[in-house]
């Protein structure tokens, strides 16, 4: 292993023990209540953990992508309600590469795919106009990003959520995905850095979203292991029956697997390109994530499907998140075209090379 | 449990590229019909060829004829022979596991008898554990060796024995002494023993579809002298136990479909493909590379001198499962009567797939042991 390779131990070990004092199963319900987490944001936002990948010079709090996806994967393993994807490594990142200020709070992201947002360039502003959904906790956003393709230019345009109309709406987890309209905003005119496109916006987010799958997936597995050697039945843990270990199993396996794809793309994300990794990282997520949910809420059995115990911070995200930036079917369609235009004899050099082969 | 993400390091990736160019030399696609995994042909000319390059017993010291390289070189050596089908079979127990049993618990004299022609790819060896009465519970084994002048006698009958009417020696787990009260992992013993001994009796099993891999091998008053006690007395279990690790987790128990997959590709070149076709190589290959991933960490963990029984059986448990998912996903997606005889390559492939399959969730600790193994390993919550 180089040295790139490696995440800064100090970082997994203050971000676990912070999320652990600031998330717990009551702060993770009233941000459900409520919409909201300013005390467990303010907490987190003030260590700088948001905008970790992101240049000093730029605003951010330095350090390397892997150490900021890292954070993102113990934001999902603490189900913490916060969008700390879209302030940094997504929302942050677009700012910091089209030269724009980062704010001090909460960015929100326009998740590009289904969107029907436009823009419209004139001399060095743009106009934005559209109706924009699912948009990650815009209701407390300071500011929402709207990546655009006008004319052969990335735009990024950076706009003052108080001059959008924000429509409160949910995910599966109850966490904010709003429905954001902008009536012809007029933003300065900012083009990003080559190599920032929708494209690579698209690659990065699923490449936040694998790293989210994979701490929560580890987190239910853990958390059933737990449960089934305290629960007692027929005179012993119900964990000690072998139905019951399969569930465990299973569980660990694609906990196992959802992190080791997520670290593995992080890893060549943070060296760059790294579109076979991502892609392939998430659809194996989405998939774990499935497969996870159904034999941790097994093993679980009632406990399991109510609010009071912890399970479903988890399972709720894990199908929020396996749809959010490519399905199954999107990802396994862009993998199948490249398997299929690679051919039969490079099949498995593409399985053990990845990107590497298709550059 | 941690699997711990790691790659290939430049001299890996030459090592791979040594294979790969051995075997496009050797095998050329449509030279030779591809095998399905570690249930490979026997070929013994092309196991020396192997072992002309390093490539048999290729993690075993120099002293004893081995290459001295590591379990991750022989992970690289192993997935490109299986991917590509090549007939690795004469070679495959005694490259996986028999050597590493022999050098870790074996004498002397045993290393400097076998060792040196296990790397010459010359020795085949069967591996002789399970019993008519005992499979999964293995610790009740009862083919018995009682004390003679300079050796023991041996009575009582293995079964399941891949290869023995082939192999020259295997490896038993016989019980040296009588089963104690509540202690049945006690008075086992491996025994190395000649497959040509006297007394040894060798009768196949027909496999369901009409070939011939396993046996009964029945012993009747055979000889075998106190040279070939494979550590110590009363040790077997654990020793058996510690085998296991090596068997299970590695590219065998994960890429037996490889080749039928990549033969649909290549005859579906050219033509139109379904767009769920198009996704379904997407997910098969993307879920390859991450249990790839997960295998690679397991022999990386292997050379820090750990042996990851639960990790190895986690994988094991999960890649075996795997294979017949995707055997059963390109059943449901290609529209084709499938036979054995077919002119397609890949139609004779997978017809081999459907029908033996089955087995791969069975073999060396079927997928129910194998989630009581790793279900004990499994950590809850941190403190």
């Amino acid at each position: 292993m180089t040295e790139d390779s490696l995440v800064d131990p100090l970082v997994t070990e203050t971000a676990h023990r912070l999320l652990s004092e600031i998330c717990d199963h009551e702060s993770i319900q009233a941000a459900e209540a409520t919409g909201q987490a300013p005390e467990i944001w303010n907490a987190f936002a003030e260590t700088g953990f948001p905008w970790i990948s992101i240049d000093e010079d730029a605003g951010g709090s330095g350090g390397s992508l892997l150490d900021a996806l890292e954070v993102l994967r113990l934001v999902g393993y603490h189900a913490a309600p916060i969008p700390a994807a879209e302030t940094g490594i997504l929302g942050g990142w677009l700012l910091a590469n089209s030269s724009q200020e980062l704010p001090d709070g909460i960015t929100t992201v326009v998740p590009n795919g289904r969107e029907n947002v436009t823009g419209s360039v004139s001399g060095d502003e743009v106009t934005v106009t559209g109706r924009a959904l699912r948009v990650p906790w815009a209701r407390v956003a300071e500011r929402i990003v709207v990546p655009l393709s006008i004319e052969d230019q990335t735009v990024i345009a950076s706009i003052d959520s108080a001059q959008c109309a924000i429509e409160p709406m949910t995910n599966m987890a109850g966490e904010p995905r709003d429905t954001v309209t902008f009536e012809n905003v007029q933003v300065p005119l900012a083009i990003a850095a080559p190599g920032i496109d929708l494209e690579a916006f698209r690659f990065r987010g699923a490449l936040s979203r694998a790293a989210l799958m994979a701490g929560a997936i580890e987190k239910m597995s853990q958390l059933t292991v737990s449960y089934t050697n305290d629960r007692v039945q027929f005179g012993r843990p119900v964990a000690k029956f072998q139905a019951v270990q399969q569930h465990l199993v299973w569980g660990a396996q694609d906990a196992a697997l959802a992190r080791m794809v997520a670290e593995t793309a992080a890893r060549e994300a943070a060296r760059g390109t790294a579109q076979f990794e991502i892609a392939a990282a998430k659809l194996v997520a989405n998939q774990a994530a499935a497969r996870a949910t159904k034999a941790c809420h097994q093993a679980h059995g009632a406990m399991g499907m109510t609010q009071e115990y912890p399970l479903h911070h988890l399972s709720r995200r894990l199908w929020s998140w396996r749809k959010e930036y490519g399905s199954d079917a999107e990802w396994s369609s862009w993998l199948g075209k490249i398997a299929v235009a690679q051919g039969a004899d490079q099949l498995y050099p593409l399985v053990t090379g990845g990107s590497a082969v298709l550059n | 449990m941690r699997f711990t993400p790691t790659e290939l390091t430049e001299a890996e990736l030459r090592l791979q590229q040594e294979v790969r160019e051995f075997l496009a030399e050797e095998l050329p696609p449509g030279s030779h019909e591809p095998c399905l995994g570690m249930a490979a042909r026997k070929d013994k000319d092309f196991s020396l060829k192997m072992a002309e390059r390093g490539w048999v017993g290729m993690a075993l010291p120099k002293e004893w004829g081995g290459s001295d390289r590591t379990a991750v070189d022989r992970f690289i050596v192993v997935e490109e022979m299986l991917r590509w089908g090549a007939p690795v079979g004469h070679h495959w127990v005694a490259d996986r596991q028999t050597g590493n049993v022999i050098l870790k618990f074996g004498t002397e004299e045993q290393r400097e008898r076998f060792l040196p022609s296990i790397c010459r790819g010359e020795l085949g060896f069967s591996i002789g554990m399970s019993e008519p009465d005992s499979g999964s519970d293995l610790a009740s084994v009862s083919t018995k060796a009682e004390r003679a002048s300079d050796g023991w006698i041996i009575n009582g009958t293995k079964i399941w024995t891949s290869g023995a009417h082939e192999n020259d020696w295997f490896v038993c787990l016989l019980r040296t002494s009588p089963m104690e009260d509540g202690n049945k992992h006690a008075g086992l013993s491996q025994l190395l023993i000649d497959l040509k001994s006297p007394g040894l009796e060798i009768s196949p099993i027909p496999f369901l579809d009409g070939s011939h891999h396993f046996n009964e091998v029945t012993f009747n008053e055979v000889f075998v002298p106190d040279t070939n006690v494979v550590g110590d007395l009363g040790m077997g279990w654990h020793q058996n136990t510690t085998e296991m690790a090596y068997e299970r987790g590695g590219p065998d128990r994960w890429l037996s479909p490889f080749s039928t997959v990549e033969q649909l590709l290549r005859e579906a070149h050219g033509t139109e493909l379904e767009n769920a076709v198009t996704e379904l190589f997407g997910e098969l290959i993307a879920r390859w590379w991450g249990i790839r991933n997960l295998s690679l960490s397991v022999a990386r963990l292997i050379d820090t001198g750990e042996a990851p029984s639960v990790e190895s059986s986690l994988v094991k448990e999960m890649g075996t499962r795997y294979e017949q998912e995707v055997v059963e996903k390109l059943v449901h997606l290609i529209d084709l009567e499938y036979s054995p005889d077919s002119e397609s390559l890949f139609e004779r492939l997978l017809s081999q797939c459907v029908v033996t399959f089955p087995g791969n969730t069975i073999r060396g600790g079927t997928i129910e042991i194998l989630r009581s193994v790793a279900s004990k390993g499994l950590k809850g919550l941190p403190a």
